[in-house]
């Protein structure tokens, strides 16, 4: 059988033992690739009850058929393993940009399985068909600048590395396995650091083949390129432009005349960028100001990204303050890594250490560098709301030690200087203290502090689920769509399926309309925060986001790009093509496969990690135990004036209870699932072709009745 | 098509759309009082006429006839363009701010005036709101205000004061913390 797309070859290393074996790829391309895959090895090989710390826990280096092909946005790294913060230590993915998972193809390596536990720690060398591990005594302790640059220094430039910092070491529930200068993994970095494994690092010489002529796959290419749009599908610019009927002021297209790379020489400028230009789609996203605000632009050396992408979503930044704090002053992230530090340092940053009117990036710049460096994970931006709740409500007062309290650094939390950073990420990275609890993740130190259902309510918190984990394009995406989505994960959802298409900046009644042709009602989407009862075509829409984020993560694509439902190009009445996945993976792989068959294969591998759920939680009602949301979701919100807004008027984002309730039993019916427990039933897992996960979960009484 | 152009620049009337042409190229529309100090002894706006192009238009005003190539700029841009040629603040911003609250629908961020294309000096913006507050032609345009203290203006023939407020909220604070 052919392997083109695909390298046909999955890397096992077993840490334990020292063996390297090599397995077929090929043998599980039902599970597509990347996270589908994952979920199959998962199920196959972690045996329910292990802790994700347990050698016995797998972790899961996943690129697609799609990685490497030169796919518009296909440079994602998944990463699939157990995840610690998790109360029940779901099984989740997480993802990383960057060149990792291209470089891995290159190698000829579809997957990277890492098995076991090293007896000291080891960093992994691979070299195309050459694969050593080898002492990391060494890099133990260094941070992810320094480790980078070490395995570097022995593979050279062009390697690719994924390392974990003292976090990661440390087995810190929140800590990252970061590549390149940004991009993090959030969730298993504590996975890596239980196995004594620092780092891997990747070169790859070789291609990736695919099955169909250079023309066609140029074509579609050239097609591809014609109708996407701005980082996250933004479809429209944020401000007039000429050749622009709508603009929207929120819209991550920031180009435009006057607006530079100001750091670049010579500065650049980012333009109109008509989107019939193809040579300045990299130029769209002037993300540095966007993230950072209008001082940013003066910093901003260009926008860098991810292999194979043409939106360059990452603010490459030269702060030459950092030099002052002995960091490297080049500086580099992208939206929740530059506004995670902020959250931390909840009552903002002021002006300090004479930074003037640039303090505020000075801070975050400082923030994210200790961040990315140390290797800490936010869990989307939770832990500065964490804090935030634990210090304004007395709670650090009540569980600390007296000492430990007082040395804690808050009087320059409160004056908002952002050295603040040092204490803060030392403490978590380090584990220094009852403090550092505060990077288990929010269901841990709700139980550990006691925070009680106060905590859990608060809208302010934005917790979505007692699982302990937040709001990702949640209720206020969509009303039920961005609920109900959230709802499924193990972890906050990172589906930006329905986000990228109700984000696209267009009107709503274009969307609307375009919403009517992929689910069959405009009634699929309503206006933002104006939202109608539940109905079927919206259970439609959350389970073709479900799925296509799940296909995204196995191909390997962008899900913070594609779908592409929406276009720039009004001679298309502004719509996409949400087939473009299927033509890629048929042209690649040679495997001819419609739309709706794709969505079928990823449909499975999303019920196959719902299976996994009802075995680690050994239990099938998900509905009660899994797929609930914490009560401010549900309770009437107010208007400035006091008034209740009662749920479906105009203004509100609540949700209501029964309407949910519907929403779940609608979903369920869309996937096959148990309408009553939300489980997949034997009958839906021998559709999707998975007899044996059903003799399993029967034998185990875990099959709805 | 070129050899289209090839036979206008024989003509008057194909220097007129080429001049206008390359006004919207340059994000300019051509008023009517220009292209007749250029070409005095032709009726313009007949000759525009009887060209029988597609893709010229035209907008009147009180204060000029403006036209573009809707080739180079969208009738949207246009609209922006021929609200600033004709000086009127108020409307300016009134009919954005209702064309804003309709289309989208969304409250309009005060500060989109202060930038291109608009360029509305921010004396002049604080003075223009205050205006609008106080003449009845406008009463529908109604402010809303951020937690983060930014000023949004809507319409409320099409938007009510919750749902304006929730919007700017949204738009102002709620996109930023869920990037």
């Amino acid at each position: 059988m052919s392997t083109y797309g695909y390298t046909g070859r999955i890397l096992r290393v077993d840490l334990s033992s020292g063996k390297i074996a090599i397995d077929d790829t090929l043998k599980y391309k039902d599970f597509i690739g990347g996270e589908g895959i994952a979920m199959k090895i998962m199920w196959d090989e972690v045996p329910a009850g292990t802790h994700p710390f347990d050698p016995q826990n797998k972790l899961i280096f996943g690129s697609g058929p799609l990685c490497g092909t030169g796919v518009p946005c296909s440079g994602r790294t998944n990463i699939t393993s157990l995840l610690p913060s998790n109360p029940f230590y779901g099984v989740t993915s997480s993802h990383m940009g960057g060149y990792f998972s291209v470089a891995m193809k290159y190698a000829g390596w579809d997957m990277i399985v890492i098995e076991g536990k090293a007896p000291s720690p080891v960093w992994l060398r691979i070299e195309d068909d050459k694969v050593k591990i080898e002492d990391a005594r060494w890099m133990w302790g260094k941070g992810i600048f320094d480790t980078q640059a070490m395995v570097a220094s022995f593979m050279g430039k062009d390697a690719q590395v994924a390392a974990i910092g003292p976090a990661g070491e440390n087995m810190v529930n929140l800590s990252v396995i970061r590549t390149g200068t940004s991009h993090s993994a959030g969730g298993h970095g504590g996975i890596m650091g239980s196995k004594n494994l620092k780092a891997i690092g990747v070169r790859g010489t070789g291609a990736v083949k695919i099955a169909v002529d250079s023309k066609e796959w140029l074509e579609l290419n050239r097609f591809m390129m014609s109708i996407i749009g701005a980082n996250n599908q933004h479809v429209v610019p944020s401000s007039p432009q000429p050749w622009a009927e709508y603009t929207d002021p929120t819209s991550r297209w920031t180009a435009r005349k006057g607006l530079f790379w100001g750091a670049a020489n010579p500065p650049v400028e980012t333009g109109e960028c008509d989107p019939h230009d193809m040579q300045s789609v990299g130029l769209r996203t002037m993300k540095a100001t966007f993230d950072l605000g209008a001082g940013a632009e003066k910093y901003t050396v260009r926008m860098g990204g991810c292999a194979h992408c043409p939106i360059r979503c990452h603010s490459q930044l030269k702060v030459p303050q950092l030099e002052r704090y002995g960091m490297d002053p080049y500086v580099s992230n992208t939206c929740m890594g530059w506004s995670s530090p902020r959250g931390v340092m909840f009552k903002g940053i002021k002006e300090f250490d004479g930074h003037g009117e640039d303090s505020s990036i000075v801070g975050t710049a400082i923030g994210t560098t200790l961040a990315d460096d140390l290797g800490v994970w936010c869990n989307y931006g939770q832990i500065g709301r964490d804090l935030n709740y634990c210090y304004t409500n007395g709670v650090f007062k009540r569980v600390l030690p007296a000492e430990e309290y007082s040395s804690i650094r808050w009087d320059l939390l409160e004056k908002g200087d952002a050295n603040f950073f040092f204490d803060f990420y030392n403490r978590v990275a380090y584990k220094k203290g009852e403090f550092s609890h505060i990077a288990d993740g929010s269901y841990w130190i709700a139980q550990r502090w006691n925070l009680g259902d106060e905590y859990w309510n608060n809208k302010d918190m934005k917790l979505w689920s007692r699982l302990g984990y937040p709001v990702h394009h949640s209720n206020e995406a969509g009303g039920q769509v961005g609920a109900l989505i959230s709802c499924f994960s193990n972890r906050d959802a990172q589906n930006h399926s329905h986000m990228n298409f109700i984000g696209a900046k267009l009107p709503v009644k274009i969307l609307k309309e375009i919403a009517g042709e992929i689910w069959g009602s405009p009634a699929a989407l309503d206006a933002p925060n104006n939202y109608t009862p539940m109905n079927e075509y919206k259970a439609r829409f959350v389970k073709w986001s479900l799925v296509r984020t799940m296909l995204h993560n196995s191909l390997t694509l962008c899900n913070w790009m594609w779908p592409m439902a929406t276009s720039p190009l009004k001679e298309r009445n502004y719509r996409g093509d949400t087939s473009l996945e299927a033509k890629f993976y048929s042209l690649a792989t040679g495997i001819n496969i419609s739309e709706r068959e794709l969505d079928e294969a990823a449909a499975r591998c999303f019920t196959l990690m719902r299976a996994i759920t009802v075995r680690q939680m050994q239990s099938f009602d998900l509905r009660k135990d899994h797929d609930q949301t914490t009560e401010w979701v549900i309770h009437r919100e107010k208007d400035k004036s006091g008034n209740e807004l009662p749920q479906f008027t105009p203004g509100t984002i609540a949700m209501e209870k029964e309407d949910m309730e519907l929403g779940r039993t609608l979903v369920y019916r869309e996937f096959g699932w148990d309408e009553k427990t939300g489980a997949p039933t034997r009958a839906c897992l021998e559709k999707y072709g998975m007899p044996d996960v059903a003799e399993e979960l029967g034998r185990r009484g875990l099959l709805p009745t | 098509m070129e050899e289209m152009n090839a036979q206008q620049t024989a003509s008057p009337g194909a220097d007129i759309v080429r001049l206008v042409r390359e006004d919207s190229a340059a994000a300019r529309l051509t008023r009517l009082s220009v292209l007749k100090e250029q070409f005095p002894e032709m009726d313009v706006e007949g000759i525009i006429a009887e060209s029988g192009v597609p893709d010229l238009k035209k907008m009147r005003g009180k204060r000029d006839t403006y036209f573009f190539s809707d080739q180079s700029m969208t009738e949207a841009y246009a609209a922006h363009l021929f609200r600033i040629e004709e000086k009127d603040l108020l409307k300016l911003i009134a009919e954005t701010v209702r064309d804003e609250s309709q289309t989208y629908p969304r409250p309009t961020d005060a500060r989109v005036f202060l930038g291109a294309p608009f360029n509305v000096a921010e004396h002049d913006l604080a003075d223009t709101l205050e205006r609008l507050a106080a003449s009845p032609e406008y009463n529908d345009i109604r402010t809303c205000t951020a937690s983060n203290g930014a000023l949004y203006l809507y319409s409320s023939k099409y938007l009510g004061e919750a749902y304006a407020e929730s919007l700017a909220e949204w738009m102002e604070v709620g996109q930023k913390e869920n990037p």
